[in-house]
């Protein structure tokens, strides 16, 4: 089983498309997957429509194996379950590890209701906080999306420094470029120059700020389910393909 | 993700109009028709396995597909060729989900028409999706029916129950209750090769003796089609069994007839098996022939080709008899007149024991034929001639058959406790008659070869003797553990349950 955090510092920067549209492209591609969903401000439960639980509110929630099995909801997409709770977690950790102990009580819990994940894909909320750092140890991968500008190249940084602070492995960062727009030669500048300043961090897929996307808020479904020959759908397609490679 | 393995249901076809028509709870049917129909067919054994085990099993195309599924129907390509024997199929989701199937078995086109598929979804105020459900419509020329795989979605169990609880108000059924057979083709009758037969306490032994032939004339009845299509061998093997039970009756169930009656009708339905003994036969060795080769080393297999080529082109000769002979007008007088005989009861007349009533009656006769055993396999040591063993088995067959002709008038759970360790019996006695049976026609068998062709009947006697020896030494293993396998079913038990059942609890 594989942990993906879908992560930035900066809000804004298309993450919660990113993890909406790599949730489906995983499970499309045979993936049983898991979307969590722990951003307040995003919205990737919006996006499949997929109403907030009311019983979720309580931290202490994932010591508990049943109200955790029982808040996951199946998407209307096959092999995509997503689990809609949008709070603090400060037990996000024992939750993660116990994830990935296949003796833990809650991963037998999850097999015996068929909920055996490939993949955890994770939602979070943009800040560096006891749930990101948690979040950062313990998955294998953590996408960063970053809008090809100078600010969005300060907020990187800082991830970076926060990661050599706390001795975290630079390799799980796979950043790229989000919400391009090539008329904007300060994009083009700015993506050259980090690539080479943060060499191997990114990919080389970039996914370009196109009208599909800003849809997909009107649709409430990943862009790769209502418009998939479009060139965003494409796109994250690659994205897909690219992390999964490098994972 | 669907939660566990959910049953599908079989329903009427306008059920989508009322599922669609009205909200469920707060919910709405919100429904895709496939743009194209395909032609479909029902296929099930003869005796419909499949659906006993609420399974549905249709071709569909170059397609197989099967019910229930976690969801939607398992899939299965299996090409153009038609799909005989579910043992013939290649691995595959569809031959695993059937598991243990009746291999000798075919499968047929039990009901045929269009099909078309139909997604229903239930879905909120938000438009997602709560539970889903996935129809094929069947329609053939005289009804049509859907069979639904609903699906339950994580975390919305209460849509599921809403789902369940309004297909259930539309007459929904599962696969398990409801025949897809029956709902394409109300004229439809199920063939069912052991009726069940009913006996009241009133019952005389004339009535019971009446019903049970009745009842079996139509079930060989049932079987003459697919004889004469050569189907499969089950066809001929439960014709068989059909009138040997009948004649059983006739032999077992004394004086209930008159005697001059009974006489004339034993030989009839003798005559009528006789027909069929060789092809029966035959049928055998050819699905033994794998065991047969088996049996040899490879030098002496090129004699049992021979033999076995011989064996095919004689069985070929004699299904062409058997079939002239079941479409004949004269065999079609004769059973029509046998049914109308036995249903209008004109000219048979009741014996001395007719009035009885049929349960004392059965009693009687099963504690007679117990008892009968019981002496028989007393005198059995592992010395005893081999003419003792066979009469031990025919004893046990009739034993075996005026209990199971008898079995609606006693307890079904004691009844039970007899049956299976009779069936062990008979399995021991069965195998060493068939090792014997086995030995004697082949060796029949060498006798028939003429003096022509020298050299090649020479390397056939080798494999067939060679093939007698070894049957030889099976029998007498078999032989050896009969004074066992009696011992094992007249146990305590089988003796205080025989005597409460059929003397009162009296020895």
């Amino acid at each position: 089983m594989k942990i993906i955090a879908c992560y930035s510092n900066k809000g804004g920067v298309g993450k919660t498309a990113t993890a909406v549209n790599l949730a489906y492209a995983l499970a499309a591609k045979g993936q049983r997957t898991l979307l969590c969903d722990l951003d307040p401000q995003g919205a990737s439960s919006f996006y499949f429509r997929v109403k907030p639980s009311k019983k979720l509110t309580e931290t202490k929630f994932f010591e508990d194996v049943e109200r955790f099995t029982k808040a996951i909801r199946a998407s209307d997409f096959d092999g995509l379950d997503i689990l809609p709770a949008n709070m603090t977690f400060r037990d996000f950790d024992v939750f993660l590890s116990r994830m990935r102990n296949s003796r833990s009580r809650l991963k037998k819990a999850l097999k015996a209701v068929k909920g055996d994940y490939d993949v955890i894909l994770l939602d979070c909320p943009p800040n560096i906080s006891t749930l990101s750092e948690n979040v950062f140890s313990a998955a294998d991968g953590i996408i960063v999306p970053v809008i090809p500008t100078t600010l969005s190249q300060r907020t990187y940084i800082q991830l970076e420094q926060f990661f050599q602070a706390n001795k975290l492995p630079l390799k799980k960062l796979h950043a790229f470029f989000s919400m391009t727009q090539g008329v904007k030669s300060l994009h083009g500048q700015t993506m050259e120059d980090m690539r080479k300043q943060h060499k191997k961090r990114f990919l080389k897929t970039q996914i370009a700020f196109t009208s599909d996307i800003e849809r997909m808020g009107v649709q409430r479904a990943p862009v790769m389910a209502t418009a998939p020959r479009s060139q965003a759908a494409q796109a994250y397609g690659t994205l897909h393909d690219e992390l999964m490679e490098r994972l | 993700m669907s939660l566990t393995f959910l049953p599908s249901y079989l329903v009427r076809s306008d059920a989508l109009d009322t599922l669609s028509g009205k909200p469920i709870g707060k919910l709405r049917a919100r429904l895709t028709r496939g743009e194209n129909d395909f032609p479909f067919k029902v296929l099930d054994t003869h005796d419909e396995h499949l659906r006993r085990r609420g399974i549905c099993l249709v071709r569909s195309g170059s397609d197989l597909l099967l019910w229930p599924a976690a969801h939607g129907p398992i899939t299965q390509y299996v090409g153009k060729d038609p799909v005989e024997f579910v043992t013939d199929l290649p691995d595959g989701p569809v031959r695993q989900a059937l598991g243990a199937v009746p291999e000798l078995r075919s499968l047929l086109p039990m009901a045929q028409g269009r099909m078309q598929q139909v997604l229903l979804a239930l879905v909120d105020t938000e438009e997602k999706t709560r539970a889903r459900a996935e129809f094929h419509v069947l329609t053939a020329q005289d009804g049509s029916a859907a069979i639904v795989q609903p699906q339950a979605l994580r975390g919305y169990d209460g849509a599921y129950t809403q789902l369940i609880k309004a297909l259930g108000a539309c007459g929904a059924k599962t696969l398990t209750e409801a025949s897809v057979i029956a709902a394409l083709n109300p004229d439809h009758r199920p063939y069912v090769a052991k009726p069940d037969l009913k006996l009241g306490a009133k019952t005389t032994a004339y009535d019971a003796a009446t019903g049970i032939i009745k009842a079996y004339l139509a079930v060989a009845r049932r079987n003459e089609a697919g004889i004469i299509a050569d189907t499969d061998i089950e066809f001929l093997h439960d014709y068989r069994i059909a009138l040997r039970k009948i004649r059983s009756v006739l032999s077992l169930f004394k004086d209930v007839y008159k005697d001059k009656q009974t006489l004339a009708l034993k030989q009839q339905f003798s005559d009528l098996m006789a027909l069929t003994g060789r092809l029966r036969d035959l049928d055998v060795y050819m699905q033994e022939r794998q065991f047969f080769f088996d049996l040899l080393p490879e030098s002496l297999h090129a004699g049992l080709e021979r033999m076995f080529q011989m064996f095919a082109e004689e069985r070929t000769a004699q299904l062409a008899t058997l079939a002239a002979h079941l479409q004949s007008p004269a065999y079609e007088a004769e059973i029509t007149a046998l049914i109308n005989r036995f249903d209008t009861c004109h000219k048979l007349r009741p014996g001395p024991e007719g009035d009885r009533n049929a349960q004392t009656y059965a009693a009687k006769l099963i504690w007679k034929r117990y008892r009968k055993i019981c002496q028989i396999a007393e005198a059995i040591d592992d010395q005893t001639e081999d003419e003792m063993v066979h009469e031990l088995r025919i004893q046990c067959k009739k034993l075996r058959y005026l209990m199971e002709f008898f079995a609606p008038a006693f307890p079904k759970t004691a009844f039970k406790s007899l049956l299976k360790p009779l069936k062990k019996l008979q399995d021991n006695l069965g195998l060493f008659n068939d090792y014997s049976v086995q030995q004697n026609s082949l060796t029949a068998f060498l006798d028939s070869l003429g003096t022509k062709d020298h050299d090649r009947n020479m390397q056939l006697a080798q494999s067939v003797g060679a093939l007698i020896a070894v049957l030889h030494q099976r029998q007498r293993e078999e032989r050896l553990k009969v004074v066992d396998s009696f011992a094992m079913f007249n146990s305590k038990e089988t003796q205080q349950t025989f005597r409460d059942l059929f003397h009162g609890g009296k020895s």
